[in-house]
């Protein structure tokens, strides 16, 4: 899905220099990023390299230590708090480990956003699980609880609750972590479809190179506490920079220590 | 501007509901009770759903049409959908085909089922308490003999926790009870001119009953209920099963450090309770009563014999055991939820409390008939 012009009504998510870490101690700095309607941009990165601290910066669950975040054309770290879980309910989060409510079914988690942010009729909230968990493959499984589903299938129906609402725009932080390859695949189809069908506008954060591959209009990578490439999954394999080159072809960094070192330094410390 | 109009045509009997906007969270309402209305209709024999001027459906709109589908189904109505844009069309593909609607209501089993239920879970719960005894006894058996050993500085951490960490808590209580017994003994005997029995009373008090129970309720509230949490919340992150696999006995590695440590510190606390709460009493006694100390300690020691001492330090250890076995018990049979966990620990304070006051109850009941049959 290419996105030939942009107008500042298809822009739903801008950063302006923003700085995001810990403390005082920044991970990433100088990060501009602009992500348009409809389109799966893919965050991607090392671990450690500051993707999901990003991530938690423009879901607006960390604030950034500099620069400005435009979400869905407001500055989401000037609003008040109220203000901002207003703005909020029109993205989806969907978490690394699920973030499911273990106490509740899969139709209650599913159903949680709606019971408590809008007076639809129990008739209409229990059609648009329905509905949204077969979209994700899940019909049947409405009175489960999360533990006693997989992995992937908890994944899912994490996807069904950070859609429930219909978002303009919904993050997701590794979505195929763990997953083994068909399971991980779904969940891209599903991710894919969301995109197509709803006109959604989809950030994964992931490091699983199949997946970015699949689903992505867009990649930004992070290393070296900045965005070090961005563009199409194709210009970034094209790249000549060594970091973007060795991440996409699976070339392990160089390490001062490896293995045999520790027979050498016992040899060194026998003999001096 | 409403939702949805609708006209009907006599002749054919036909509603036709014009959609106009948008159909999502916010009109998915009002639409909804449209159509309900619509679908009650007994004049009407078919619906057309008109989308011409409809604009964005989303998953709430698409709901409603669904429902409405089915609504219309079940009264034997005609429904079908006219003038789809290409988003429509989209969205409506969305719509399951074969998924089963769920049903309304949930499974409620009847009184005598239920009952049947409860009877089973007790059973199950009863074999399993057995089996963790048993378990307990071989695994101590192991440690004994020395085939087996506990793991390294398991019993001194938990002893630490337990038991040094509760001085503070159990001392304050037992020297605050003292004082408050010392104040009602006082102004009763006092009325007879027996104020000095106070001493008695309060010896007596604090080393058969106070002192062992509230020492027990304490360590309830606080180890107990951390036995059960921290076992429950390895239950729920698969960490007992990951024992069992590696297999190391999660009972001696888990349980019985635990056991040992509460056997050794419930009656040590207890103790500690006993001369506090003495001490407490005599310095109320010496306040009001101006019973000088020394006469005090002396009416103690003359009054409370070694049996006393023993039944009170032998019924600290049976609470030692109902803790732990309650605690570990509860917290291991913690099923793989969040809440679960929670469960476990309320019910192991409720349980223990319950245990502690029924085997108080019945030891006083057979010591009093055994001194005087």
């Amino acid at each position: 899905m290419k996105v030939e012009t942009r107008t500042s009504a298809d822009v739903l998510l801008t950063c302006r220099d923003v700085s995001v870490g810990y403390e005082d101690k920044a991970i990433l700095s100088g990060v501009d990023l602009e992500i348009v309607r409809g389109e799966i941009v893919t965050l991607l990165g090392g671990s450690g390299c500051g993707k999901s601290t990003m991530l938690r910066a423009i879901t607006g669950l960390q604030a950034p230590l500099a620069g400005h975040i435009e979400l869905l054309g407001q500055d989401m770290y000037a609003l008040d708090n109220e203000a901002r879980r207003v703005l909020l309910r029109r993205t989806g989060m969907a978490f690394q480990q699920d973030a499911l409510f273990g106490s509740l079914t899969i139709q209650e988690n599913v159903g949680l956003p709606l019971r408590e942010l809008t007076k639809l009729p129990e008739p209409v909230i229990r059609e648009m699980i329905r509905i949204k968990l077969a979209l994700v493959g899940l019909s049947g499984f409405e009175k489960r609880y999360p533990p006693t589903l997989s992995g992937g299938q908890r994944k899912r129906a994490a996807l069904a609750r950070a859609s429930i609402l219909d978002p303009e725009i919904i993050f997701c932080d590794e979505p195929s972590a763990g997953l083994d390859p068909i399971v991980a695949a779904g969940l891209d189809e599903t991710l894919c479809q969301f995109r197509d069908v709803l006109g959604v506008t989809i950030v994964v954060v992931t490091h699983e190179l199949d997946s970015i591959r699949t689903i992505s209009d867009r990649a930004v990578m992070f290393g070296g506490g900045k965005i070090m490439a961005m563009g199409s999954v194709a210009d970034l394999e094209a790249s000549t920079d060594e970091a973007v080159y060795n991440f996409f072809h699976r070339v392990a960094a160089e390490r001062p220590g490896r293995a045999g070192d520790g027979v050498d330094r016992l040899h060194h410390a026998r003999t001096a | 501007m409403p939702v949805a109009h609708t006209t009907f045509d006599r002749k054919t009997r036909t509603a036709t509901v014009r959609v106009a906007g948008d159909v999502s969270l916010t009109t998915a309402k009002e639409f909804y009770g449209h159509m309900r209305g619509v679908a009650r209709r007994r004049d009407v024999r078919s619906v057309v759903l008109d989308f011409e001027k409809a604009g964005r459906v989303d998953s709430s709109g698409l709901a409603v049409v669904s429902l409405a589908a089915r609504m219309m189904e079940r009264g034997g109505k005609a429904f079908d959908l006219v003038h789809l844009g290409e988003t429509h069309r989209a969205a409506l593909d969305l719509l399951p085909r074969d998924a089963v609607a769920v049903a309304d209501e949930t499974d409620h089993p009847g009184f005598v089922r239920r009952v049947g239920m409860s009877i089973l879970d007790y059973q199950d719960a009863g074999a399993a308490f057995l089996a963790l005894l048993a378990d307990t006894g071989r695994q101590l058996l192991y440690v004994i003999t020395r085939k087996k050993r506990l793991p390294v500085g398991a019993l001194t951490d938990q002893i630490e926790k337990m038991g040094v960490d509760a001085v503070g808590i159990v001392g304050l209580l037992g020297l605050l009870l003292g004082t408050t017994l010392a104040f009602q003994g006082i102004v009763l005997l006092q009325r007879f001119g027996a104020g000095v029995f106070v001493a008695d009373m309060i010896g007596i008090s604090m080393v058969r009953e106070f002192g062992p129970m509230m020492t027990a309720i304490i360590l309830t509230g606080r180890t107990g209920a951390a036995i059960a949490a921290e076992l429950g919340t390895m239950k729920v992150r698969d960490e007992l099963d990951a024992l069992t696999t590696m297999g190391v006995s999660p009972t001696r590695f888990l349980l019985l450090p635990r056991l040992l440590a509460l056997s050794i510190v419930q009656p040590a606390l207890s103790l500690m309770s006993m001369f506090l709460g003495i001490g407490g009493g005599m310095i109320i006694a010496a306040l009001v009563l101006h019973l000088p100390p020394d006469l005090f300690w002396d009416r103690i020691v003359a009054r409370i014999t070694f049996g006393d001492f023993l039944h009170g330090m032998g019924k600290s250890l049976i609470f030692a055991w109902i803790i732990g076995f309650t605690g570990s018990h509860l917290g291991m049979r913690a099923s793989a939820n969040s809440t679960s966990v929670g469960a476990a620990t309320t019910r192991t304070v409720v349980v223990s409390v319950f245990f502690i006051i029924v085997v108080d109850a019945v030891a006083a009941t057979i010591s009093t008939i055994g001194a005087h049959p």
